[in-house]
């Protein structure tokens, strides 16, 4: 009672005000601190630091990623409805935990709301397993190539470095080198990412004919792994169109057990046997055999690259994935399959806990009518469907694609 | 009424005496026929949840619905899980809200906060006794679901193994842990709407509009954080973090976002808690 009696009523009355305060800059301070740079780093140039990315030594990373797109796109998912899942990505900010050995196991988890989106690899095979709807689906090698999958993951442990082939070194030097024809390459000042200092790599493309304006890539200043990229539209040369970067990440060897997924029981599980690419595919653009023609072209050069394929039936594509699938035949990179696969909206048929997203109703809302076909713009990319089957794509503005169909 | 058992006049230890008032208010709110209603609907829930789907386990219908409810048909652990999301957006804030805008108001109503004023204990102290009542039948809100929700889930569906949000499988004893995890983080998430309450029930003498007022709190900071255009205020909001106890079912169990949410709640404990001290040792208590 004594202390109660001490203060008066109008002192008493500053108390919260004053615990307001402390609160507020107990929350916003440390986010203040934690922007500031570390300006103690060794300047390093461009070719130094591309230099030093190739040549790092691949290292365990593990963490939280935090993905922002403002890509200008209409927003098509209810995740507090729907749960996690690959369709956030199109907008909006997603938090991803990742996790990966160095070699050749990863993790990711796409955190939503009291549920995740998990793609999990382990060497040859590959999980992804959705919260939402309990369905998980495994993707392995074909048996027929899993022999010369072993061949080139040994090649990929010990590569040759004499021979022919150039080192690590001079191919970077060589795609640094290519890449100057189109692009101005430089270094920022310094930046914190995720508490760590990292260098920055700023590569702006010399023409105007492209939607990107910019793209910075923060790389970790010990362990030279990107830590964050962030890619500007020329819309708008403030805010980046997407983000993706660690908000907190460790560089120890994660737990092998997190590579280690089986289907839990009771959950849907789908087989998909991926093929090996057929050697020298590699370079194959991979859509090429998506619509399941011939018809693939490339037009312009650099930043103005505008892919084409011809003979796409877009209703077959539309109607296969509502059925579940995309159509059958590879795409000519596991890589760009299993991409696809997670990227394919409707990959399960279903979405949990509504009605279905039916893919065209999808493909509706994202694209616009214009003449002679329908057209998706966002921040970065434009993708024109023509009526007569083509379809074109490039970071070029709208208007490039549709004199380009003509 | 529970003051008669505060001797007034006796010079007793200040510690004895907040002791003895401590023990008085837990009866009081656990003896009020109200708040045991309370919580035995609360408690209800569970076995509401459970019985719908044991009926509709073989349905089309089955496996539809909020977080965690298409699991517990496998698992009877979700039902805890699958009950305490489902109360979580209204029905535990409004219980918690009923208990925390009478504490003070209420006693104001009936004219007995005068004479709780007479006994020997501080009115700093007698704002603590009232907020660890409030919090003490929050964290039994909370319990009551979780502890139906499991026997009635074991009883009708069985426990085992628990699958995570991640897909991995955990053993029942890890699964009951990150359980009694959710439990506690939960019951944590209403410290902030406790204290809020208890600033609005120092504020009126009508209950009713402190009970009101909390309960729109947390409605009110519910459909903010609905809104995206708002994603800036988002972290600060009240009901922001609830469902981050979510966290507890993924394969690692990340303690900083939990912490996070913990540190939200500390903050509007802090701001409300001071607040109703400001305003309940400075009012004038004439009823």
């Amino acid at each position: 009672m004594d202390t109660t009696r001490t203060l008066s009523p109008r002192a008493r009355w500053t108390i919260p005000a004053v615990v307001a305060g402390a609160v507020a800059a107990a929350f916003v301070l440390p986010g203040a601190l934690g922007a500031t740079a570390d300006d103690d780093l060794p300047a390093l140039t461009a070719d130094q630091l591309v230099d030093r990315v190739a040549n790092a030594d691949p290292v365990p990373v593990s963490g939280t990623v935090v993905y922002t797109a403002r890509l200008g796109l209409p927003d098509v998912t209810v995740p507090e409805l729907q749960g996690a899942g690959p369709l956030d990505l199109l907008g909006g900010s997603s938090t991803v935990r990742v996790w990966s050995d160095g070699e050749d196991s990863s993790r990711a988890a796409l955190l939503g709301p009291v549920s995740e989106y998990s793609v999990v690899r382990d060497g040859p095979e590959a999980w992804t397993y959705s919260s939402a709807d309990d369905e998980a689906v495994h993707y392995v090698v074909d048996p027929a190539d899993q022999e010369r999958y072993d061949e080139l993951a040994e090649k990929a442990a010990a590569p040759p470095v004499d021979g022919d082939l150039p080192t690590p070194d001079e191919a970077a030097d060589l795609l640094l080198a290519y890449a100057r024809t189109t692009t101005d390459i430089d270094t920022t000042g310094p930046v914190e990412v995720a508490g760590r200092a990292a260098y920055q790599l700023e590569m702006s493309p010399r023409t105007d004919g492209t939607l990107v304006d910019r793209v910075r890539v923060a790389v970790d200043a010990e362990t030279f792994v990107p830590l964050r990229t962030q890619v500007w539209g020329v819309g708008d040369t403030e805010v980046p169109a997407v983000e993706v970067g660690f908000t907190d990440v460790s560089f120890e060897a994660p737990d092998p057990s997190v590579f280690d997924f089986s289907a839990p029981a009771g959950a849907d599980v789908r087989e998909v046997v991926v093929p090996l690419p057929e050697p020298g595919a590699m370079e194959q653009p991979p859509a090429a055999d998506l619509g399941g023609g011939e018809g693939f072209a490339v037009r312009g050069t650099g930043w103005e690259t505008v892919v084409e394929l011809t003979d796409v039936d877009v209703d077959a594509i539309l109607g296969a994935a509502a059925e579940g699938r995309l159509p059958e035949g590879g795409t000519g990179s596991s890589g760009a399959e299993a991409l696809l696969d997670e990227l394919a909206p409707t990959e399960d048929g279903e979405m949990p806990g509504l009605p279905e997203l039916d893919t065209r109703a999808l493909y509706e809302q994202l694209t616009t009518e214009v003449d002679g076909g329908r057209l998706l713009t966002s921040a970065l990319l434009s993708v024109l469907v023509t009526d007569d089957g083509r379809v074109l794509a490039g970071a070029v503005p709208p208007a490039t694609l549709e004199e380009l169909a003509g | 009424m529970s003051l008669v058992e505060a001797p007034a006049a006796a010079p007793a230890r200040r510690g004895a005496a907040t002791a003895r008032l401590l023990r008085s208010e837990l009866r009081l709110v656990f003896g009020r026929l109200r708040n045991l209603v309370l919580l035995a609907g609360l408690a209800a829930v569970p076995l509401l949840i459970g019985t719908v789907l044991l009926v509709t386990q073989d349905t089309p219908v089955a496996g539809q619905g909020p977080p965690f409810l298409d699991r517990v048909t496998g698992n009877g652990l979700f039902l805890v899980l699958a009950a305490l999301v489902s109360c979580l957006p209204f029905l535990l804030p409004l219980c918690v809200a009923i208990v925390a805008g009478d504490a003070v108001a209420g006693e104001a109503a009936t004219g007995t906060l005068r004479y709780l004023l007479v006994v020997p204990v501080s009115r700093t102290r007698l704002l603590l006794v009232k907020a660890v009542a409030v919090l003490a039948f929050a964290g039994a809100a909370v319990a009551a679901i979780a502890v139906t929700g499991l026997i009635a889930g074991a009883a009708f569906f069985g426990v085992g193994d628990v699958t995570l949000l991640s897909g991995d499988t955990v053993p029942l004893a890890d699964g009951l842990l990150r359980a009694l995890g959710v439990v506690a983080y939960v019951a944590l998430s209403l410290t902030g709407l406790v204290a809020v309450g208890l600033f609005f029930s120092t504020l009126t003498e009508v209950p009713v509009a402190a009970m009101a007022s909390t309960v729109v709190v947390a409605i009110v900071s519910g459909v903010l954080d609905a809104l995206p255009q708002l994603s800036a205020v988002h972290p600060w909001l009240l009901t922001h973090h609830w469902l981050d106890l979510g966290e507890f079912l993924r394969l690692q169990v990340d303690v900083s976002v939990l912490l996070a949410g913990l540190a939200v709640q500390a903050a509007w404990v802090a701001i409300f808690g001071t607040l109703a001290w400001s305003r309940f040792t400075t009012a004038d208590v004439s009823s």
